[in-house]
């Protein structure tokens, strides 16, 4: 038996892909987290009101999800409910993280596989094509930018946030900062949209290239984001069956008897399934799973996505496809939700803080993310992160195998399989510091 | 620490810079993408998070995140190193092992390394350390993370760079002689003032002695300072006692609040964490790093 090793690049941590091939035939297809750090037993102990400041550590790229789901997780143990205003808040801080992270996802990690680089930060200015690469870059980043300075604005700092307090938030957002948030998002709009065109254009032409990019196949999909429209300050997770049909409503408090969770003999990464089956979360499963973006540019584009793919759609390069209609959905949205007041007086109740148990949800980037946190005396007696990039870990191995046995035949590998590797993973956009924390 | 500033011009080349990620969080790389001033003067050669490119090339400037939880971080490490002229700590995981440390704890360092109970996966050290625990370092820049200014500043003109002496000094604040608060308000309530001193109004915030050049983000925005930028230069080569102290006379001028009350504030992990970086939290009896190395 033979094990062909992969590293990995442009994902968010560290992991490498193992193939194992016995007389031609691909045995299996592993992917290996390689990092850990112990969120989940070192918080034991802990201040419980420090979490908010402590979690967001687990991922400086998902920072956002975990100090908002930390302050959620928080008030349902305490028993209180934040004003409506801290709710948008909150919404808005989310919006942050989805546009800072899918123009990453899209401009950074994956574009350079459509243009055939490395990577686009190389400065040439003699090459036209790497000339062209890097001004994308360059708008790629101003772009992702925005999405950090629209975290600072809601948040406070702009890597790990400060403001969302248990009871609500720490102050609202005046009126004149809003609207020059307001203007800048306005002003992005357009390019957004042409570096998204460019994207899907390119994105077209490599599927004519190479066809699949591994894993065509119906899956379940899982996400917490609204029916009607997207909300990422969510508070129910939803699952689809293979067959497009929503198959199951639960709250985070029962995730364990919808869920089955096991941990990985050869990953630092656990993995989650439905029923036995391959789960799907990220942005293909919220949009197979939402009836509208609810803006008007990005419902333009989940309408063509539609016709062209159908619904339930589930080809995996799809997911990249629905991370720019969800980058164009953030500018939008947030420009809307600025256009508001949210510098009213109502941030925040009192509340009081008790031991008990609380759950919290959010839906991140990469899907719904829950923390539960069991209090004893004011401090953490135990933790749990249920993080999204872990349910796709069956979907990211099963896509993986499709490419295997595509590009290892008899006693030959076609060296396309590295390639195809890093586009499998890519699609799913996996954040392994989250996955494994 | 190389005194010299690269200049692009005089040597007709563009410098070359690489990034190395060991665990952390990637926070520090989000925020030297942030600043993008460096993509039109510094050729990136090495950042898995954006580019393939699977080793190390030689380079100018290396920028290390993250600390040395794994066997592999620590061969990565010192590999990575040795094709470097100069070579930059970035961040509080890199400079002391960061939130990770947390797991160093005796009660739950059993619980932890018995995680790593699985298949080829790289070893867990017995603890987690500091990158200067294994390569000699040219810099610290200090912050979780650090802001772009202030990685522009790394990579740029580190002698030539002057941080405020403190965060109060960014911070605009205002100090109230009269308003004393008798005990601490706990860690993130809301309704804060928006001008007033935090520690008037009864935060743990201990802005008074971290050292600035982040433009005090947090406690603009009505969070205290949790210290993440380490201490000032007055503190940063003496022991956490020292800062400790610092801290308390700090409270005791401006509050009332009881000393095992404030203690047990600046003892708590989310404080713990940042507060003695620079000293003898993460362990061991290393020597304080000097201040000229510090950005």
């Amino acid at each position: 038996m033979t094990t062909l090793t992969f590293p990995l690049s442009r994902i968010e941590g560290h992991a490498r892909v193992e193939i194992e091939v016995q007389n031609g035939k691909v045995i299996s297809t592993r992917f290996k987290a390689t990092e850990m750090r112990g969120f989940e037993i070192f918080v034991q102990g802990i201040p419980a009101e420090q979490m908010p400041v402590i979690v967001p550590r687990i991922c400086g790229v998902c920072s956002t999800a975990h100090h908002v789901v930390a302050v959620k997780t928080l008030e349902d143990a305490y028993g209180v409910t934040p004003p409506p205003l801290a709710s948008r808040i909150r919404s808005l801080l989310l919006l942050g993280q989805l546009l800072q992270n899918q123009a990453t996802s899209l401009f950074i990690f994956t574009m350079p596989d459509r243009v055939g680089a490395d990577s686009l930060f190389e400065m040439d200015d003699v090459d036209v094509i790497k000339k062209k690469h890097f001004e994308m870059a360059q708008r790629a980043l101003k772009i992702r930018e925005l999405g950090t300075d629209l975290i600072t604005l809601a948040g406070g700092q702009f890597i790990h946030p400060v403001r969302a307090v248990v009871g609500g938030v720490n102050a609202g957002i005046p009126a004149e900062r809003a609207e020059l948030m307001l203007n800048r998002l306005q002003q992005a709009l357009p390019m957004a949209c042409e570096l998204f065109d460019a994207y899907w254009e390119l994105t077209i032409r490599m599927k004519d290239r190479i066809g699949s990019w591994g894993d065509d196949q119906p899956a379940y999909y899982i996400t917490s984001t609204g029916k009607v429209r997207p909300d990422f300050n969510s508070h129910e997770i939803r699952v689809m069956n293979p067959e497009g049909e929503c198959c199951e409503i639960f709250s985070p408090r029962s995730f364990r008897e919808v869920l089955e969770f096991k941990e990985s003999e050869y990953s630092y990464a656990g993995k989650t399934s439905y029923k036995g089956g391959v789960i799907r979360a990220n942005s293909l499963a919220r949009a197979n799973l939402t009836a509208h973006m609810g803006t008007k540019v990005a419902n333009g584009y989940l309408h063509r996505l539609r016709i062209e793919f159908g619904i339930p759609a589930h080809p995996i390069m799809l997911f990249e496809l629905g991370r720019g209609i969800e980058l164009v959905y953030a500018i939008e949205r947030a420009a809307q939700m600025l256009e508001q007041p949210l510098d009213g007086e109502d941030t925040d109740v009192p509340y009081t803080p008790r031991d008990g148990e609380g759950y919290g949800l959010v839906e991140a980037p990469r899907g719904p993310l829950i923390h539960h946190y069991v209090i004893e005396k004011g401090k953490i007696a135990r933790a749990e992160f249920i993080i999204p990039t872990v349910h796709n870990m069956g979907s990211i191995e099963r896509a993986l195998k499709v490419a295997a046995e595509r590009y290892i035949t008899g006693d030959t590998v076609n060296m396309e399989l590295e390639k195809a590797v890093g586009r499998v993973v890519r699609a799913f956009d996996p954040c392994i510091a989250c996955a494994t924390h | 620490m190389a005194e010299e500033k690269i200049n692009t011009h005089e040597q007709n080349t563009v410098p070359r810079f690489a990034v190395l990620q060991l665990s952390g969080c990637a926070g520090c790389e989000v925020s030297l993408l942030n600043a993008h001033e460096w993509t039109e003067k510094f050729q990136l050669t090495y950042m898995p998070l954006v580019s393939s490119a699977y080793d190390v090339p030689e380079v100018d400037i290396l920028l290390i995140s993250g600390g040395v939880r794994t066997d592999e971080d620590a061969h990565h490490l010192k590999n990575a190193v040795k094709n470097a002229k100069r070579v930059v700590a970035v961040g509080t995981c890199a400079i002391s092992g960061g939130v990770a440390n947390l797991g160093n704890r005796d009660e739950v360092r059993q619980l932890f390394l018995k995680r790593q109970d699985r298949l080829d996966v790289p070893r867990l050290l017995p603890r987690s350390r500091p990158v200067d625990d294994f390569v000699p370092i040219d810099l610290y820049l200090p912050g979780c993370p650090p802001t772009p200014e202030l990685f522009m500043a790394a990579l740029t003109d580190p002698a030539g760079y002057q941080a405020s002496l403190i965060v109060c000094q960014e911070c605009g604040r205002k100090k109230l002689k009269d308003q004393k608060p008798e005990h601490l308000l706990g860690f993130q309530k809301g309704n804060v003032d928006p001008e007033i001193c935090l520690i008037n109004q009864g935060y743990a915030c201990i802005g008074t002695s971290t050292r600035g050049g982040c433009r005090a983000p947090c406690t603009r925005a009505g969070h205290p300072c949790v210290g993440c930028r380490g201490p000032s230069n007055v503190l940063i080569e003496k022991d956490s006692q020292a800062w400790l102290e610092s801290i308390q006379k700090v409270f005791h001028a401006m509050t009332n609040i009881p000393d095992d009350e404030l203690k047990e504030a600046l003892l708590s992990p989310q404080l713990a964490l940042f507060l003695f970086q620079f000293s003898d939290y993460a362990g061991g009896d290393r020597p304080p790093r000097p201040k000229e190395k510090v950005l």
